[in-house]
């Protein structure tokens, strides 16, 4: 016996409590298909799930699995797939939409994780390549930067102590 | 004889595989192909038995699909 269920459009639920089955019609313009299935998988310890796609549409069958449903429980059935359905749709959603940062966050989670570099990988490491041009002088030191331009008169400092002049006691 | 009809688009063949492996000790199963299903006829000695197998073996089918899908 089929009948329709009262509490959804009759173009997309038919209940067959003489079967004990429910088939609930799923528009894919409106839920992806990771969507369908994970709504399915939830489902596979409570009853017989059927995937089907007649035409465009999907079409979910749920077959209870021991005892014999009343047509309400069949109708509640429905219901919840339903709701798993769109709860697994806006999840799938959410998960294209953040893809990019949690891929980024992940990637700095890793970096992190690996630690600081090893002696090894310091030596291995080239350090000859100019990491960027400095034509303001901002990453001299103060002393690169203020030091004391030598005059004409002065002695020469590779001399050193022996041309200085002896101090008298 | 019950036959059970397998949507290619929504079941991997490979998932079909395994289920008809795990579930042929457990009745008499004969696979054929009819476009655009897999089709696996269940036979069994009552049609409750039928309708048990036919069921397990389509959620175990559709179980490994998500799987795989999620790999």
């Amino acid at each position: 016996m089929t009948t329709d269920s009262q509490a959804f459009p009759e173009a997309l639920v038919a209940v067959d409590v003489g079967a004990s089955a429910v088939s609930l019609r799923v528009d894919p313009a409106l839920y992806p298909v990771d969507a369908l299935y994970g709504a399915a998988y939830v489902f596979i310890d409570r009853c017989y799930v059927l995937l089907d796609k007649p035409d465009a549409s999907w079409r979910v069958t749920l077959s209870w699995r021991k005892q014999q449903p009343t047509g309400e429980q069949l109708r509640a059935l429905v219901g919840e797939f339903a709701n798993e359905l769109l709860s697994c749709a806006w999840r799938a959603k959410i998960a294209t939409d953040s893809r990019a940062l949690i891929e980024s966050v992940t990637a700095q989670a890793l970096a992190g994780a690996m630690g600081p570099p090893s002696l090894d990988e310091l030596e291995k490491f080239d350090f000859s390549e100019d990491t960027f041009e400095d034509p303001l002088g901002i990453a001299l030191s103060w002393e690169e930067k203020h030091k004391k331009k030598a005059r004409p008169d002065d002695p020469d400092p590779t001399q050193g102590a022996s041309s200085a002049p002896e101090k008298k006691p | 004889m019950t036959p059970l009809r397998l949507h290619r688009d929504l079941y991997a063949a490979s998932a079909v595989d395994r289920a008809f492996g795990v579930y042929a000790p457990h009745a008499t199963l004969a696979r054929r192909e009819e476009a655009p299903y897999w089709v696996v006829d269940v036979s069994a000695q009552t049609p409750e038995r039928e309708r048990r197998v036919a069921g397990e073996l389509a959620n175990y089918a559709l179980g490994l699909t998500v799987k795989e899908r999620t790999r």
